[in-house]
């Protein structure tokens, strides 16, 4: 385990670098994810927001750099210890990615099935558990993904990235394509389901209302590595770099800004 | 999940999750320790299971879930503690928790408050009704097919119709580039397997007549084999498989992102623009691909007819003129423009039926293939009953 500042870092990144073909994306990216915190990835688009998140679970190699999980160097793991560590996280992926021959319910006990051996009714009874925390009806249950909405679809997505009660979830753009109403919900439930089961959130996001209202910390992807890290209010008062001051400060931010809206209390 | 103290890594035993129950005065205890969590659900459960439900004497016993000695605890967990309450309440003890840390109060409420949501029950229907439901289905889906079908073919006619009065509306690149990809390039494939099957034809002719002595005879049986039937049928199967697949693929793709409704929306008719093109190409092309299948099939025959039969090419071609008339090139022949607007409706249509996912349009496109194929051959039995009856 690694400490800094009495907080426990569950995902170190050090020294990151990846091209695809002649575009760097990221020249030497640093960054720490403490435990318990809601963390808001932003950046411009083509600065490698949603790589990094594929880069940390595994799903992209970099070129160079390392990558932490839980205090253990993942290029030092077995594949034994890969496994263990895949089960400590939740990933929610832009559209759900539910998978479409099988039920809500069924979708949610994946994990289950494949990585412990529960039995059947207990699934079920935590499936259905998870499946209203996180706000869906229980008749959503039986559904197929192609029969639910969008925002349902993402409901779903995070059910199953709970499954296992992971320390970690990682959630590619939660509230892209949501309606204000369906997006602000779902902000709540965030912040509310990492208060109830002590979530690290991973959040990699555009919305300025969800970082204004659930994001305890902000780290800034631009010029090919993260320019800085720091609580929203940090970052819109001290801007400190263009891109950050036209984000943190445009007319869209001023609109978000928490003294026009209340945050969720942590 | 959530620990009682963050920075703590417990010790191996800490970790083993257990309880016991006591009474202490008039309370039943249920004391828990160790990491409840979903990887020592199935232990727990089984445990808790055991675990009788105590039986309070008089009312006043109440019972209490002792939490202060548990370390870990996530939701599967809390569902366990949770059903356990719920049990002893039903039996009659007034249970409530102790011990708990803050965090861990939320989420024991948490569970508590969302365990208690009604569930649907799954209907359960006998196979004998569902049998009888997707035989509805089916047979439902299958008339309206054929209204569909028919009503496009309707469309198609008129659009087509409309062209000798408004010929600009006739899109002439598109026409010349699905002939090319329909035609031009299914040639190789086609002509292959015309060839091959016309020499298997042969080989098995003549093995099969030589008991009899009337091996020669295998020539004629290919001849009009090949001629009759073969040639068509080979050419169209290949044709829906490459031309129509691929007329369903790309209007469904298009239909898939909207682009459709955006034509429309432009004044542009994608009857005129996506179907007509297609429906026209391979009209022409088919009938030039059964030729060709047709001749291939026959220079596979010939090839065999020398391996076998020992006929040179001149024989061959001699015995040929002697058996071939042209009523049997024309039996053939007829059915190729029948046989392209049939694929090229359906392979349209269904792209026309897209719906908004991946997994729609990877349906229409199995299906397109399945009904150009099926609906092909029952072409050429109706064909073939209709040529008989007029003697041809």
């Amino acid at each position: 385990m690694i400490f800094e500042n009495g907080k426990e870092v569950v995902i170190r990144v050090r020294g990151l670098a990846k091209s695809f073909g002649s575009h760097r994306i990221w020249n030497s990216l640093d960054l720490d994810v403490y435990r318990g915190e809601i963390l808001a990835i932003v950046g411009g688009s083509g600065q490698g927001k949603s790589v990094l998140m594929r880069v940390i679970t595994g799903l992209v190699i970099p070129d160079a750099g390392q990558v932490s999980l839980f205090g253990r160097s993942v290029k030092q793991i077995t594949p034994q210890d890969r496994v263990d560590i895949e089960k400590r996280w939740g990933i929610l992926f832009q559209d759900g990615a539910l998978f479409s021959s099988l039920t809500v319910l069924q979708n949610i006990q994946v994990p289950m099935r494949e990585h412990l051996e529960l039995p059947q009714a207990m699934m079920d009874d935590l499936a259905f558990l998870k499946l209203t925390m996180v706000g869906l009806p229980p008749d959503a249950a039986y559904k197929f993904p192609s029969e639910l909405s969008g925002g349902m679809r993402k409901r779903a997505g995070l059910a199953r990235a709970l499954a296992l009660d992971p320390e970690i979830v990682f959630l590619d753009e939660p509230t892209a394509g949501l309606d204000p109403i369906g997006a602000t919900d779902f902000d709540h439930l965030i912040r509310k389901l990492q208060q109830t089961l002590g979530l690290t959130v991973y959040m990699v996001t555009h919305d300025l209302d969800t970082i204004f209202t659930v994001a305890d910390r902000v780290a800034v992807l631009a010029d090919q590595k993260i320019v800085r890290t720091g609580s929203p209010s940090e970052l819109q008062h001290h801007p400190n770099h263009p891109w950050i001051k036209e984000y943190f400060c445009g007319e869209r931010a001023r609109a978000a800004s928490p003294g026009q809206r209340p945050r969720i209390p942590a | 999940m959530l620990k009682r103290d963050h920075q703590v890594v417990l010790p191996t035993q800490a970790r083993a999750p257990g309880f016991r129950v006591e009474l202490k005065g008039t309370t039943f205890r249920l004391v828990a320790t160790g990491a409840w969590t979903v990887a020592e659900a199935t232990q727990l459960d089984q445990a808790l299971k055991r675990l009788r439900v105590p039986i309070p004497p008089t009312p006043d016993f109440t019972g209490e879930m002792d939490i202060g000695g548990i370390a870990e605890i996530d939701t599967a967990g809390a569902w366990l503690l949770q059903r356990t309450a719920a049990a002893w309440q039903a039996g009659g003890l007034r249970t409530h928790y102790a011990g708990a840390t803050e965090s861990f109060r939320i989420l024991i409420e948490e569970v508590q408050s969302r365990g208690n949501a009604k569930r649907p029950k799954l209907e359960q229907t006998s196979l004998l009704t569902q049998f009888a439901g997707d035989m509805t289905r089916a047979l439902k889906g299958a008339w309206d097919d054929v209204i569909q079908l028919t009503a496009f073919l309707g469309e198609v006619t008129a659009a087509f119709f409309r062209l000798f009065h408004q010929p600009w509306r006739f899109r002439a690149t598109s026409f010349v580039h699905h002939l090319d990809h329909a035609g031009l390039r299914a040639v190789p494939i086609i002509a292959l397997i015309c060839f091959l099957i016309g020499a298997v034809v042969m080989q098995q002719g003549v093995v099969q007549l030589q008991p009899f002595g009337a091996e020669p005879f295998a020539v004629n049986m290919v001849a009009i084999l090949a001629l009759r039937e073969v040639g068509i049928l080979l050419t169209a199967i290949m044709v829906a498989g490459r031309s129509g697949s691929a007329f369903t693929a790309e209007i469904g793709s298009m239909k898939m992102r909207e682009e459709i409704d955006a034509m429309r929306t432009l004044g542009i008719d994608p009857m005129d623009t996506l179907v007509l093109p297609r429906v026209l190409a391979l009209v022409v092309a088919l009938p030039l691909l059964t030729f060709i299948g047709d001749i291939m099939g026959l220079a596979g025959g010939g090839l065999m007819a020398f391996g076998l039969l020992g006929l040179d090419t001149s024989t061959y071609l001699d015995k040929l003129r002697e058996v071939v008339t042209f009523q049997h090139f024309m039996a053939g022949m007829i059915k190729a423009p029948f046989a392209a607007i049939i694929i090229a409706l359906v392979g349209c249509l269904e792209g026309l039926k897209v719906e908004g996912s991946a997994e729609s349009l990877g349906k229409h496109v199995t299906s397109a293939v399945v009904k150009a194929i099926f609906l092909v051959i029952v072409l050429d039995a109706v064909f073939a009953m209709f040529l008989s009856g007029i003697g041809v």
